[in-house]
C-alpha cells in the first residue's frame, strides 16, 4: 500500500490544503501562547526574578499577620532572625535587602547627586557565585570587609572608577570601602548602588533603613522561625508572575480557550475536508478492496495519508508559531512596557504539546470519514460510472436519533426559554445541531427539491445534479452548516462579550479622561481649550478644593460634582457620594497606605473632616466628596479638575494625544481610560479575526 | 426475490467461457458470486479448490487478490498510479517483495500485451484501449485460477474491442489461463470458447 498511499499524497495533497491550513493556525497559535508564557517567565526571571536564579527555596515574610521587619520596611523579615538563618546555611544563603548609608570620597566630596547626594544605597552580594545576581563587568567581586563592587551606571554618573575608596556610613559605622570592580544588576526592589559582602552588610544593622528583604537558599532550608514562609523558587517566580500583571493571567487564560476553539474547529475543518475528499474517492477504494485490498488496508492507507498531513501540518505550524512567538515579544514590550517579557530558550513541552495536539487532532478528526470509506463494497467498483454511495445498516437507527436529537433539543430549547436557562440553552442548541446534521442525507436533498422545483426547468435540471449523491450533498452541506453555525456563534458570543464587558468597562471607567490641576485652578480658557478638541463630546470643570489625606503623601483634589452626568458614561452615579465618606479611585495611584473602610482625615488649610473611604475606580487622581462634606472643608471651592467624555466615533490615540498637548501648555496633569480600551478593543479584535478566520476556512472550504 | 435459481456450472480450467444474456438474466450476479464479490444465499461456489460460502469479509478479500483478477467495464485503473504501478499492485496488496524478478515479469506482460511503452505514464494519459490492456496485465500478474471480464469492451471501438480480446484469447491459448467473460455482446462472444446463456437467473 506504501506506494498508493505515496501517489495519493502526490496528487491529493492539494485538496488537504485547507485541512493543513487550518491545523498549521491552531498549532501555530498554542506555540505563540507556549513562547509568550515562557517570554513572560524568562521576563521575570532576568528583572524581580533575577536574585532566585540558582535558588532551590526562597524564605519571605507571610503575606499577612503582624510585621516582622524593621518600621522602615514593610513585607521584610525580621532582622536577628534573617541574619541568624543566614548565619546557619552559610554560602548557601543568599540574604537580599538594602541599606540607605552617608556616602563621601576620600576628600570629603560628598557622593551621589540631588536628593542622594552625599547618600548611595548598599546591599549584599551572595557568596556563592550560583546565587550570585550582578554580573561583572570590571575587575572583581569583593572577597571580604572593605570591599565593594558598583554599578556601572552609578560609577560613569559620579566617575568612580575601580581602586577608588569611598567611605560608607558614618560615626562608628563609618568604613572605607575599596571599589574592586563594577557590576550590572537588573532593576529589582533589591538593586543597590554598592554591593559588599554578607559580613560587610551585617556591620550597618543598626541604620534605621537596614531590612533584610528575603532570602534566597540553595538546597534545603531546614526549620524556620515563626514570621518566615518558605517557598520553593518554581512556586516564588509563579506567585512572582501572577503578582506581576494579574491580567497577564487573565489573557493567557483567554488565549488558551481560543486555542481550544481553533482546535475544535480544526478538527471540524480536517473532518469536512477528509469527508470531502475521500467522498471523491469511493471508485477507487471500491476498486483497491476488489482487487484484494482488505478494509484494514484501505483504512491504514487513509490513516497514514492523515498522519503525513498531520505532521507535515503540526510541524509547519510549531515553526510557524515559534518565529511568531518570538517575532511578538519585542512588539508586546513596545506595547505594553510594563510586562518585561524576555526572549526566551524554546519551550519545548509546549513545542511538543502543540505538536502532538495538531497531529492527533488530524488523525482523530479523520478517523470518521475514514472509517465510513472502508464500509464500500467492492461491488461498487464493477459498476460502470454510477454514483457510489456508502450504504450503512446504521441508516435507520441513525434517522431515529437523529429524530429524538431534535425533538429533545427543541424541547430544552423551550424550557430555556422559559427559565432563562443559559446551560438549557446550550444544550438544546447542541442536541437540535446534531439532529439536522444526522438528518442531512434525508433532510438536505428534499429541501434542495423544494427549493428547485420553483426555480423552473434550469432549476429542476440543477436539483437533479445537486442531488445525484446524497451524501455527498449532505457532507458538504453539512461543512456549511457547522461553518456557518461556528460563525454566528463566534459572532454572537463576541457581540454578547463585548456588550458585557462595555458595561464593566462603563461600570469602572465612568470618566473617559480627566485633567487635574494641584497649584492653580483650572481656567475657563483651559475648559474651552478642552471642548474645542477634536473628538471631546463634552467637558465640564469640577469644583473643589486641594486636601491632604491621610494614608496619602502628596496632596490631593477633593471634589463634588452634581453635575458629572454630562461627561460620565455610568450616568454619573459614581458621584452621588453620602455625606460622610469620601471616595477614592485607588486604582490610580501607587500603593496608597489607605483601604476601603478606613477613616482618613481630610485637611483643607486648617479645616478637617473624618470620612470613611469607599473604594471606587474610574476618574483618576482627584476624591470625590458630597457637597455639604465639601462645604465643611472650604468655603471658597475652585474648579480643579476637567473631567472629559470623547464622542462615539473619537480615534482614542489622537484625542490622548491631543488632551495630552492641552494638558502641557497648561501645566495640568492628564489621566485617560482610552489608550487602555483602545488596547484591549484591539487585543479582543485580533482574537475575533483570526477565530473567524480559521472558520472562514472550513466555510470555503463547502 | 431470487435472482439465480437452480444453476449447476462447472468452469473447465485453461478455456474461455462466456456468459451471455439481456439485462436482468443474472449474469452479473453470477461472476460476482464465482469472483467473492458477494455470497450465494443458498448452494456453494468452489473455485480451485476453496468453499466460498464460507469465509468472511478478510478471508474473501484474500482469495480474490489470490485466485481472481478482474478486468472492468470502466477500466478501473487508480489514476494516481502508473500503468507499471497498477499492474504490480495486487502483488503489493499481498505484501510481496516487489524485485527485479517481479518487475521483470510485469514488463514481459506489459510487452506481450503491447504497453510496454506506456508503464511511465498515469491511466488519464492511455487512451481507452491502452488502459484495458493495462487493466489485463493486471489482472494477470498474479497468475490468477480465474480471470473475470466484465463487459470488458462496453466502452471501446470496434478495433481496440478486438484487441482486448484477442488478448484475452491469448492469455487462455499461451498461458493457460481460465477466463470468464460476461457480455452481451455476440461478436464479443464469438471469441469464447463456450457460450453459456442465461435468462430469469437460470442457464438456458
Amino acid at each position: 500500500m506504501r506506494t498508493v498511499v505515496r501517489a495519493s499524497l502526490r496528487i491529493h495533497a492539494r485538496r488537504y490544503v485547507a485541512a493543513a491550513i487550518a491545523v498549521v493556525a491552531s498549532v501555530a497559535f498554542v506555540v505563540v501562547i507556549g513562547v509568550l508564557t515562557a517570554g513572560a517567565r524568562a521576563g521575570f526571571m532576568e528583572n524581580a526574578g533575577a536574585p532566585f536564579r540558582g535558588a532551590d527555596h526562597v524564605v519571605e515574610a507571610p503575606e499577612d499577620g503582624p510585621e516582622p521587619g524593621p518600621p522602615c520596611c514593610p513585607g521584610t523579615l525580621d532582622l536577628s532572625d534573617a541574619i541568624a538563618l543566614i548565619d546557619r546555611l552559610g554560602d548557601n544563603a543568599s540574604g537580599l535587602g538594602r541599606v540607605d548609608l552617608p556616602a563621601y570620597r576620600e576628600d570629603g566630596t560628598p557622593v551621589g547627586w540631588g536628593d542622594f547626594r552625599g547618600g548611595t544605597t548598599v546591599g549584599p552580594i551572595a557568596a556563592a557565585e550560583e546565587l550570585r545576581w550582578q554580573k561583572l563587568v570590571a575587575g572583581r567581586f569583593p572577597d571580604g570587609t572593605g570591599e565593594a563592587v558598583m554599578h556601572v551606571w552609578d560609577a560613569q554618573a559620579q566617575e568612580v572608577a575601580v581602586g577608588d575608596r569611598i567611605r560608607v556610613g558614618d560615626g562608628a559605622s563609618a568604613t572605607d570601602l575599596e571599589v574592586v570592580g563594577l557590576v550590572v544588576s537588573p532593576t529589582t526592589w533589591t538593586q543597590a548602588s554598592m554591593y559588599v559582602t554578607w559580613p560587610q552588610y551585617v556591620q550597618w544593622r543598626d541604620r534605621p533603613t537596614f531590612h533584610v528583604g528575603s532570602i534566597a537558599v540553595r538546597g534545603d532550608v531546614g526549620p524556620v522561625p515563626e514570621g518566615m514562609t518558605v517557598w520553593s523558587a518554581e512556586q516564588y517566580v509563579r506567585n512572582g508572575l501572577a503578582g506581576l500583571n494579574n491580567d497577564t493571567d487573565v489573557i493567557a487564560l483567554m488565549l488558551l480557550l481560543f486555542a481550544g476553539v481553533a482546535m475544535v474547529v480544526s478538527a471540524l475543518v480536517v473532518a469536512n475536508t477528509f469527508s470531502i475528499v475521500l467522498a471523491g474517492r469511493l471508485r477507487d477504494f471500491a476498486l483497491l478492496r476488489c482487487v484484494g485490498a482488505t478494509r484494514r488496508q484501505v483504512l491504514g492507507a487513509v490513516q497514514r495519508e492523515a498522519a503525513a498531513v498531520g505532521v507535515l501540518a503540526s510541524l509547519t505550524g510549531t515553526l510557524l508559531g515559534v518565529g511568531l512567538g518570538y517575532g511578538l515579544l519585542p512588539l508586546i514590550n513596545a506595547l505594553a512596557p510594563t510586562t518585561p517579557l524576555a526572549a526566551p530558550a524554546l519551550p519545548m513541552p509546549w513545542l511538543l504539546g502543540g505538536f502532538t495536539v495538531g497531529l492527533l487532532v488530524t488523525v482523530l478528526a479523520s478517523g470518521l470519514p475514514a472509517r465510513q470509506v472502508v464500509r464500500v463494497s467492492p461491488l461498487s467498483a464493477l459498476r460502470p460510472e454510477t454514483t457510489l454511495d456508502v450504504r450503512t445498516a446504521t441508516g435507520r437507527a441513525r434517522q431515529v436519533l437523529a429524530a429524538l436529537l431534535l425533538l429533545a433539543g427543541l424541547a430544552l430549547l423551550g424550557v430555556a426559554m422559559i427559565r432563562d436557562s443559559t446551560a438549557l440553552m446550550v444544550a438544546g442548541g447542541g442536541a437540535v445541531f446534531a439532529g439536522v446534521q444526522l438528518f442531512g442525507p434525508v433532510l438536505v436533498p428534499r429541501l434542495v427539491r423544494i427549493t428547485g422545483a420553483v426555480l423552473g426547468p434550469a432549476g429542476r435540471l440543477a436539483t437533479e445534479n445537486a442531488v445525484r449523491n446524497p451524501r455527498r450533498t449532505a457532507t458538504t452541506t453539512a461543512a456549511l452548516l457547522v461553518g456557518v453555525t461556528l460563525t454566528t456563534a463566534v459572532l454572537t458570543g463576541m457581540a454578547t462579550w463585548r456588550a458585557a464587558l462595555d458595561e464593566v468597562h462603563v461600570r469602572h471607567n465612568p470618566i473617559d479622561a480627566a485633567l487635574t490641576s494641584l497649584d492653580e485652578p483650572v481656567g475657563t480658557d483651559l475648559l474651552d481649550q478642552v471642548r474645542r478638541t477634536a473628538g471631546v463630546e463634552q467637558a465640564i470643570a469640577v469644583d473643589g478644593a486641594v486636601a491632604r489625606i491621610t494614608g496619602f503623601g502628596a496632596p490631593l483634589p477633593v471634589v463634588t460634582a452634581p453635575s458629572a452626568a454630562q461627561v460620565a458614561r455610568d450616568g454619573g452615579s459614581f458621584a452621588q457620594v453620602e455625606p460622610g465618606t469620601i471616595r477614592i479611585d485607588l486604582d490610580a495611584f501607587v500603593d496608597p497606605g489607605v483601604e476601603p473602610g478606613d477613616q482618613v482625615t481630610v485637611q483643607v488649610g486648617d479645616r478637617a473632616a473624618q470620612l470613611r473611604v469607599i473604594a471606587l475606580t474610574g476618574w483618576g487622581q482627584a476624591a470625590v466628596v458630597a457637597p455639604e462634606t465639601l462645604a465643611r472643608l472650604t468655603d471658597t471651592p475652585q474648579p480643579r479638575v476637567i473631567w472629559v467624555r470623547a464622542s462615539a466615533g473619537a480615534e482614542p490615540l489622537a484625542l490622548v494625544e491631543a488632551l495630552d498637548g492641552v494638558a502641557d501648555a497648561a501645566g495640568v496633569g492628564l489621566e485617560d481610560r482610552l489608550q487602555a480600551q483602545a488596547v484591549a478593543n484591539r487585543e479582543r479584535d485580533i482574537l475575533t479575526w483570526s477565530v473567524l478566520g480559521l472558520l472562514g476556512i472550513s466555510v470555503a472550504i463547502a | 426475490m431470487e435472482a439465480l435459481r437452480g444453476i449447476d456450472l462447472d468452469l473447465p480450467r485453461s478455456r474461455f467461457t462466456a456468459i451471455m444474456g439481456p439485462s436482468g438474466s443474472g449474469k452479473s450476479t453470477l461472476m460476482h458470486c464465482l469472483a467473492g464479490l458477494d455470497q450465494a444465499g443458498g448452494g456453494t461456489v468452489t473455485v480451485a479448490g476453496i468453499e466460498l460460502g464460507s469465509l468472511d469479509d478478510d478471508a474473501l478479500t484474500v482469495f480474490r487478490r489470490r485466485h481472481v483478477g478482474f478486468v472492468f467495464q470502466s477500466f478501473n485503473l487508480l489514476p494516481m498510479l502508473t500503468a507499471e504501478q497498477n499492474i504490480l499492485l495486487p502483488l503489493e496488496l499481498g505484501g510481496g517483495r516487489i524485485d527485479e524478478a517481479v518487475r521483470e515479469r510485469a514488463r514481459t506482460l506489459a510487452e506481450t500485451i503491447g504497453v510496454a511503452d506506456r508503464l511511465g505514464h498515469r491511466p488519464a494519459e492511455l487512451s481507452g484501449g491502452q488502459q484495458q490492456r493495462v487493466a489485463i496485465a493486471r489482472a494477470l500478474v498474479t497468475q490468477p485460477d480465474l480471470v473475470f471480464a466484465d463487459e470488458p469492451t462496453g466502452n471501446l471501438d470496434s478495433t481496440a474491442s478486438a484487441e482486448v480480446l484477442e488478448h484475452l484469447r491469448r492469455s487462455v491459448r499461451e498461458l493457460g489461463q481460465t477466463v470468464v467473460m460476461v457480455t452481451h455482446d455476440r461478436d464479443a462472444a464469438a471469441h469464447a470458447d463456450d457460450v453459456i446463456t442465461m435468462a430469469d437467473g437460470r442457464i438456458a
